[in-house]
């Protein structure tokens, strides 16, 4: 039994109100955690493929937080500083609770003035609530008594050090860049190349293209490296995210005007997109797709987009100082990059095993790059360490199977339109995915 | 029933400068298809029902037309009610609606910004008293004329609309009463009457939403807390409390603690009228038959009230017909 308590500021109250709308496009369920010094918000969608945390710091966003883990027995003094309180809420009640709160703010007469929570979980109590009460102006008082389910909650562990792509750009930048994306685009292709940056926003979904409103319209946006704040990042390398995961991280950052940074090592293995501002530590760990071939052994293929001017000249462009650049193409158009899940859903099963595997990741690379090892240092925000000695289920498993589920989803998605057949998975992973993680990986993942 | 008298002028004919007013008002009770109206010598009453358990009445004074003649035939072997009003009748709300706003009902400002600046909507904002057509008849609030009429029991509802030139003309056929008694509140056994801000009620509702609940609860105290609003749900529940400021509850007679719960859903078909109206009162009986009254600022100043009656979930629920004739627009005191 733990006793929590806390008082937002009024712009507390906003600021968990865009939180929670972000996390909203994650899932649907949103988990709390509490601990001595920060309230911890986070999302895990449900193919496990991105995670959001929001991390609110206690002296900025609370008049008054309390936090008192009761400790049991066998438990040190270290382990004050890391217990905590966590339990699951449904995104869609916080949602109504903070809702427009703005509004509120500017106009109205029964303003909120502060927002008091607590956790009822006494055990002389039947039940066991969120207890959040808004206190407004006029002594209107709202309470709302959320039901909450108490569970483990689980983060998504990122090896900062490992990763050595990474890129620094204002939100705002990237918030004007999101408008130019489709709205059935899916998937969003990163990758830079001669000195510029390359945003490229497409879709598998549709393919037989005989509905022509109903083509795929891929959006390519070029940007100098130079208007990034940090650019380093290994040329040609393409990494895919999910364009609607990268709109929601987006449009939340630009609500507090700062720069994102992104980090990440190579296509199959999670992509960090962080940011810090105002006392609030936003976090989102992304999956990747795309397919990694070290850089020097095999140089990546002059790519569709290029080897293709004539579309580039021809193409009905809407040019805009950021260099967007529109193409409708008329018949179902190859994503930007050979992408793992492209040639995983369309191309033959022949041709996929003649691809050469991709070397072994480099000597460089901690084979366990992106699963922390239980002594890691202190800085880590999100590094859990006492998670009851399972850690390994709170990790990214970065192996193929990962890309599956990446794909299931994408399927479930696209199901409703068209039906292909389902190849057979997984006897022969090789001949479909190239690994790109070591069968030692797997094996200590399963504990072998 | 009445006979038609042929050579006589017709029943009922009233013109407004404002359709809009109308729709304004009328929109309110838009929770069921259908609205009785009683024509009286001080104006329309617009009734309409829910599953009798609730009420809703829009009551359209004289003085919110700029003619009203109401001229009821002599009753002669009618066996009628009382100074020989002309029976009720009923007809379709939603066609009324749509013909009181066929011209569209925020025209004052929108067309005028369309006129002057053309498609762009953000540099349109506050074109309105610029060059030209001051004597336009939106400036002069002319804008529109709406004439209604009925001639006899049995005949349809004329309404004519008129603007710029293009004239409306509308006949929405009248049905018979279905539904005569209206949802009785005891005013010798009031046991709570608050008065507040609407939009506070409305804003409360609104919160309660969020749980998605079937029911609401409503408590009013003597002592702290005051008045609650209170609803649950799958997710949880939520409370509205509601202190005894006097800058929050205008008025506040409640004698002894009173616990009443309504259909949340028939609460939330009032927030139209708590929406756009200024004032409410909230008042029950001991039988915990609610009624919301709205006051609501009509544009050439003025009030006009909506009216709501709510039938609690008790026991009690209809077993004593009350029989007193519940007056209309009776305002705030």
């Amino acid at each position: 039994m733990h006793t929590l308590s806390f008082t937002l500021t009024l712009e507390g109250v906003v600021r968990v109100h865009d939180a929670v709308l972000c996390l909203a496009k994650f899932s649907e369920v949103v988990s709390l955690e509490a601990r001595k010094d920060r309230l911890v918000l986070t999302a895990l969608n449900s193919s496990k493929s991105a995670y959001a945390s929001f991390s609110l710091d206690r002296n900025v966003f609370f008049e008054k937080y309390s936090f008192s883990p009761i400790l049991t027995k066998g438990q040190n003094a270290t382990d004050i500083t890391e217990s905590r309180f966590t339990c699951q809420l449904y995104n869609k009640a916080l949602l109504s609770v903070f809702k427009g709160r703005l509004g509120d703010v500017r106009d109205k007469d029964t303003a909120v003035e502060r927002c008091e929570c607590y956790i009822q979980d006494q055990p002389d109590k039947t039940e066991c609530r969120l207890i959040v009460k808004m206190v407004c102006r006029h002594g209107v008082i709202k309470t709302y008594k959320l039901t909450y389910e108490s569970v483990e909650v689980m983060h998504a562990l990122f090896n900062r050090n490992a990763a050595k792509n990474t890129w620094r750009i204002g939100a705002g930048t990237l918030r004007s860049f999101i408008e130019y994306f489709g709205a059935n685009t899916e998937q969003l292709d990163i990758s830079s190349e001669n000195g510029r940056a390359n945003f490229t926003s497409y879709t598998e979904k549709v393919t037989n293209g005989r509905d022509v409103l109903k083509m795929p319209l891929q959006t390519s946006i070029t940007i100098d490296n130079l208007d990034f704040e940090d650019f380093t990042v290994q040329e040609q390398l393409h990494i895919g995210i999910s364009v609607k995961d990268f709109k929601a991280i987006v449009t939340h950052a630009e609500t507090l005007q700062t720069s994102v940074t992104a980090l990440y090592n190579f296509p199959s293995r999670p992509m960090q997109l962080s940011y810090n501002e105002h006392g609030m530590q936003c976090e989102f760990t992304l999956m990747t797709i795309g397919e990694y071939r070290g850089a020097s052994e095999t140089p990546a293929p002059a790519v569709v987009r290029h080897a293709s001017p004539a579309s580039a000249a021809n193409q009905p462009s809407r040019q805009s100082p950021a260099q967007v650049t529109s193409i409708q193409k008329p018949t179902s158009m190859p994503p930007p990059t050979e992408t793992a899940s492209r040639s995983f859903t369309r191309e033959p099963q022949s041709q996929r095993t003649q691809r050469p595997s991709p070397p072994p990741p480099k000597a460089s690379l901690d084979p366990e790059s992106l699963f922390l090892p239980l002594d890691e240092d202190e800085d880590r925000v999100w590094g859990e360490r006492n998670y009851d000695d399972d850690e390994d289920t709170l990790g990214w498993n970065a192996s193929a199977k990962n890309v599956s589920e990446l794909n299931d989803m994408r399927k479930a998605s696209a199901s409703s339109s068209r039906l292909e057949p389902y190849p057979a998975w997984p006897e022969d992973p090789n001949s479909r995915i190239a690994p790109t993680q070591r069968i030692s990986d797997i094996t200590t993942l399963f504990g072998d | 029933m009445a006979p038609n008298n042929d050579n006589a002028t017709s029943l009922f004919s009233a013109v407004s400068g404002s359709a809009r007013q109308l729709f304004l008002l009328l929109r309110c009770i838009n929770f069921v298809s259908k609205a009785q109206v009683r024509i009286t010598k001080e104006g329309l009453r617009f009734t309409v029902e829910e599953s009798q358990v609730m009420q809703g009445v829009v009551f359209l004074d004289k003085a919110l037309f700029t003619t009203y003649t109401y001229s009821p035939h002599p009753s002669n072997d009618d066996d009628d009610e009382e100074d020989a009003e002309a029976p009720p009748f009923q007809i379709s709300l939603s066609s009324l609606l749509e013909t009181l706003q066929i011209f569209g009902i925020n025209d004052l400002k929108d067309r005028w910004s369309n006129r002057e600046s053309g498609y762009d909507g953000l540099t349109s904002f506050p074109s309105r008293g610029e060059r030209g057509a001051a004597f336009d008849n939106r400036v002069l609030g002319m804008n529109g004329i709406c004439r209604l009429s009925y001639s006899a029991q049995g005949e349809p509802l004329c309404i004519i609309l008129e603007e710029k030139g293009v004239t409306t003309t509308c006949e929405l056929v009248t049905y018979e009463p279905d539904f005569q008694e209206d949802i009785p509140l005891q005013k010798d056994a009031i046991a709570q009457k608050i008065i507040m801000r609407a939009s506070w009620l409305h804003d409360a509702i609104n919160e309660l939403s969020s749980t998605s609940p079937t029911r609401l609860t409503m408590v009013s105290s003597p002592t702290a807390p005051y008045f609650t609003l209170s609803s649950s749900g799958p997710l949880g529940s939520a409370t509205v409390e509601f202190s005894k400021d006097p800058q929050l509850l205008e008025t506040f007679h409640v004698p002894r603690r009173t616990v009443n719960t309504y259909k949340y859903s028939l609460i939330q078909g009032a927030s139209r009228a708590m929406a756009i109206a200024a004032k409410v009162s909230i008042r029950s009986d001991q039988q915990g038959v609610l009624s919301l009254q709205f006051m609501i600022d009509v544009d050439g100043g003025g009030v006009s009230f909506v009216d709501f009656r709510f039938v609690p979930f008790i026991p009690e629920e209809g077993e004593d017909e009350d029989e007193s004739e519940v007056g209309e627009a009776e305002g705030f005191e």
